[in-house]
Parts: structure tokens; sequence; C-alpha cells
């Protein structure tokens, strides 16, 4: 199982490294914004994968509040960490790339403020889950992160329900959307690089949170032991 | 902020993202297994 996970680590950074000289050099030059625009082959993958992360979340605490397994509980968390780092990229690079392209680093218009609620929700479940004392913990998050998955939909809708500063969907936006050849299969490979980083990073983390369930159970032990004594 | 400028600007700010966090995960291991292996010593 090991070798499995370092091969696929190794295929995740062969497909980065071709992803991104993808997106640097070979994919064409818009047109109107020109070289900016490449920073799409970043954000839009990040956005991509903090989806899926929230959506691993999502499933994994469904899983713990039926089946009250610790397994679902510490994916949970670990999908929920990475989620909220790629989201952090997509509020990062988003205004980088609106400042020379729109004049403005940020706008209240409908996606940018739901992704920043979808952030505010996500650094939330993981202050409650690091700060709550008790056992209702992990419950209450597993609560907190059903209800918060709800605006993971929401922002992917925005820029159809509402008219926004935000570009307008690139795939499935009607007839007018779409891209150049070139540009999606540069667009493709990001998409699958992110979403790889988003698979090696899962489980590091769930990894790092079993471990650190068992130093806590054999602590707890340890003190039962003493106490006993 | 230029096209060019803000483009490398995104780049680095993601891969300082991704490894910064990639480096947390590494300490927080370390600091994990350090501590099993005091307690396996202890008990």
């Amino acid at each position: 199982m090991k070798n499995i996970f370092i091969a696929f680590i190794v295929l995740t950074l062969g497909l980065l490294a071709y992803s991104t000289y993808q997106g640097l050099f070979v994919a064409p030059t818009e047109q109107t914004m020109g070289e900016v625009q490449r920073i799409f082959y970043y954000h839009v993958p990040s956005a991509w994968t903090a989806g899926v992360c929230f959506f691993v979340n999502f499933l994994a605490s469904v899983v713990y509040l039926w089946k009250r397994n610790a397994a679902g509980d510490a994916l949970a968390a670990a999908s929920a960490e990475v989620g909220v780092t790629f989201c952090t990229i997509v509020l990062i690079t988003g205004p980088i790339w609106a400042r020379p392209v729109w004049g403005i680093w940020w706008t209240w218009d409908a996606r940018l403020t739901t992704t920043l609620v979808l952030w505010l929700i996500y650094v939330s479940y993981l202050v409650l889950r690091r700060f709550s004392a008790g056992g209702q913990a992990q419950v209450l998050a597993a609560a907190l992160a059903i209800f918060g998955f709800v605006d993971v939909p929401i922002v992917y809708m925005s820029i159809r329900w509402f008219r926004t500063q935000h570009p307008s969907p690139v795939m499935g936006g009607g007839e007018n959307s779409g891209l150049d050849p070139a540009m999606l299969h540069a667009f493709f490979w990001n998409l699958v690089a992110f979403t790889c980083v988003g698979i090696v990073l899962m489980v590091l983390r769930y990894r790092l949170q079993i471990l650190e369930e068992k130093v806590e159970a054999t602590h707890a032990a340890a003190a039962l032991q003493g106490d006993a004594r | 902020m230029t096209g060019p400028v803000a483009l490398k600007a995104a780049y680095i700010v993601t891969w300082v993202i991704l490894l910064g966090y990639l480096g947390s995960l590494l300490r927080r291991f370390r600091r994990v297994r350090q501590e099993m292996k005091d307690l396996k010593r202890s008990s």
C-alpha cells in the first residue's frame, strides 16, 4: 500500500510539472487579457479541488453521524483542512487576477461573496474541532459540515443565477461558452494534477489524524492506569 | 500590478501555500511520532 502511495506521489509531481508547463508556455495567450489569463489554469483547478474536498467532508460527516465510526470523522477532519487550503488559494489568486483586469482587488458580487462565506464556514468548522472540549465536538462538527456544504452548489450556481462581475461560466455556460482546444488541454491537465495533489494531501492528513487519535488514546489509557494506582 | 507580475505572483503564492501546508503536515507527523515513541518508552 505504501509503495502504491509513493508511486501516486511521483505521478502527481510529474502531472504538476507537465500541467504547469502547458499552462505557462504551451496554451495560447488570451487576446483580451493577455498573460494574466494564465492564472485561470491554477485558480479554477484549485476551486474544483476545494469543492471535491468539501464533498468528501460532507460524505464523511454523513457516514460519521450515521455509523459513528472514527474513520469517517478522521476523513472529515482531513478533507476540511485540505479544502480550506485550496479555497485560500482561490481567494488569493482571484484578486491577483482581478487587479490588472478589473482595476480592483475585490468586489462584493455573488460569486466572490459566496466563496468567502464558504471559506469562513470551513474555517469555523476547523476552529470548532480544534477548540471544542467534550464528546460532542465531533457530532457538532459533522452537523456543521452537512449544513455548510449547502454553500458549495450556491457558489457553483452563483454566476448562473446572478449577474456578477466574475466571468460567466467557461464550461457548460451555454452557446457562447467554451475554450480553445489548446487552452482546454492545459486546463484539463491542471484539473487532473490539482485533484491528485488534493488526494495526496488528504491521505497524508488522514494518516496524521489517525496517529494523533492513537496518541490521545494512549495518553488517556496512561492517565487511567495512573489513577488506578 | 501588470499582467506578467500578477501571473508570477499568483503561481508563486499557490506554490508557497501548497508547500507550506505540506511542510506543516510533515512537522506535525514528526511531533506525533516523537510523542508516540516517548509514550512507549515511559510505559
